[in-house]
């Protein structure tokens, strides 16, 4: 059981490797979880296995083997525990229509990831300090639900093909 | 547009069809509508002809399966085709609206190309650069002078090679971006690109001049890119004296077009390669002289031919610089 862990969706291992470096640069004592495909990152937070400790914040690459980022972000905003759980999606595509369809499905931030490895470190410091220690989470035991459809969201659009 | 009747013959056809498919009126007119399907398809044809007579729901276009069209040369095209069935009194009669998409289907072919450029070229750009970036960071003292040198120089490279990819999204982003015409002042937009020039460089003399307003019908997005270009060409271009002087201003060209220039004093170029301009990654300095890749002035080319207009430069060795470019222009009523 891991308490106040990050949960890094990557399948790059080199961009895995570089995103743990900078976390360790910056002095983020959080321990960061690593699974590597969509399918991995459902199971790591949908199955349930009883008690296990949900992480703290998840960063989520798009393009990912087997379910895409944008489906593990709609199915982790549509479950009872994992909906309040801050998404940073951490991607290199910076296509209008993702950053669009990233924020209709509730994540918290996009953040593109730059080439430059000092800038990334810089990203990657910015949303740790953000995120984990400035940024107060949902609080522990609050019966929660996911709201309901956004008016604005797809399902709650009315269908009006003829 | 054809109208074909249950029993699969052509009765009317307007003339986009024709030219569509090559043929004359008459050619088609009574004949089985399988004339203008391809072979692949031509032999299942009539069975699911008689399926869709059999229950005729609309059928919309751009949401059938992208379908085919055959034309009176053989050559097959891909197209979207839409159905929709009209009573009348000696039965039903069907009208089919045919779209060629082979432009539709470049774009996307060349949307995804572009999509792959974008996010696979990177991913492994970023790990050189970190990596090289670490291994000077954590080893840079088991390295002597040389080695440190090299890791140095893969992290310039793919620096630089970042830089190119953002050009070459941008090129072709000029060509798959929707145009969305608007009357727009280009002082105002010069005004504002050298007003962040300046800003980034407060040290540089440069006397700008600036007409204002210069109205023409354009794309905001895409004619600031074309503005950008310029203007920051001419201002790198001066960056080695210390009074520079940066002209934009337009004239009405003889056709009622407007010809807009951007004017500079730096030390030019050589007409002969004139024509190697506007050609993507040309490059007339060694980046040591003057920083580019060499896209800046294709992306200009590409976004004014796609308005309808010419770009020309001219210039001469310590003579400055001029690039133009026409547009229509916005009348004043």
């Amino acid at each position: 059981m891991i308490d106040k862990h990050v949960l890094l969706v990557e399948d790059n291992p080199n961009d895995e490797a570089l995103t743990l470096r900078a976390f360790k640069k910056c002095n983020i004592a959080n321990e960061v979880v690593v699974v590597r495909d969509g399918a991995e990152a459902l199971a790591y937070l949908l199955d349930d296995y009883g008690d296990v400790m949900l992480p703290v914040l998840i960063l989520l690459d798009l393009k990912l083997p087997k379910v895409n980022g944008l489906e593990v972000l709609r199915q982790i905003r549509a479950d009872p525990r994992t909906w309040h759980i801050p998404v940073i999606v951490l991607t290199t595509s910076a296509q209008e229509d993702d950053v669009v369809a990233c924020y209709r499905l509730g994540a918290n931030a996009y953040v593109r990831k730059p080439i430059k490895f000092s800038a990334f470190a810089e990203a990657v410091r910015a949303i740790g300090v953000f995120w984990l220690l400035l940024s107060e989470p949902m609080p522990d035991g609050v019966p929660s639900a996911p709201p309901g459809p956004r008016p604005w969201s797809a399902a709650a659009t009315p269908d009006l093909t003829p | 547009m054809a109208c074909v009747a249950a029993n699969d013959r052509i009765v009317l056809v307007n003339a986009q069809l024709e030219r569509l498919f090559g043929y004359r009126r008459e050619e088609l007119i009574d004949q089985p509508v399988e004339i203008l399907v391809p072979d692949a398809i031509g032999a299942r044809h009539p069975g699911l002809w008689a399926g869709y007579v059999a229950d005729p729901q609309p059928r919309l276009m751009g949401t059938g399966p992208e379908l085919a069209g055959r034309r009176r040369d053989g050559s097959v095209f891909p197209a979207d085709i839409s159905l929709c069935a009209i009573d009348i009194d000696d039965g039903l009669l069907l009208a089919i609206a045919v779209r060629d998409v082979t432009e539709r289907r470049r774009v996307t072919d060349l949307e995804a190309f572009t999509y792959s450029v974008a996010h696979d070229l990177r991913a492994p750009l970023r790990a050189l650069s970190g990596f090289s970036e670490a291994l000077l960071e954590d080893y840079g003292d088991a390295l002597d002078d040389e080695g440190r040198d090299f890791a140095q120089r893969i992290v310039e490279s793919s620096e630089q090679m970042a830089t190119l990819i953002e050009d070459l999204l941008r090129l072709s982003s000029g060509t798959l971006a929707d145009m969305q015409l608007r009357t727009i002042d280009l002082g105002a937009e010069a005004a504002e690109i050298a007003g962040e020039l300046q800003r980034h460089d407060p040290q540089r003399r440069v006397s700008l001049a600036i007409q204002r307003p210069v109205l023409a019908r354009a794309d905001p997005a895409l004619i600031r890119t074309v503005l950008q270009n310029l203007l920051e060409n001419a201002w790198k271009f001066t960056s080695g004296q210390g009074d520079a002087s940066i002209e934009f201003g337009a004239t009405k060209a003889g056709d009622g077009r407007l010809c807009c220039y951007v004017r500079d004093d730096g030390p030019g170029f050589d007409p002969a390669y004139n024509d190697k301009l506007f050609q993507p990654f040309q490059r007339l300095h060694t980046t040591q002289e003057f920083s580019g890749t060499g896209v800046g002035l294709a992306s200009v080319r590409q976004i004014v031919e796609r308005h309808g207009g010419r770009v020309r430069a001219e210039g001469a060795i310590g003579k400055g610089a001029a690039f133009y470019f026409t547009l229509e222009a916005e009348e004043l009523t």
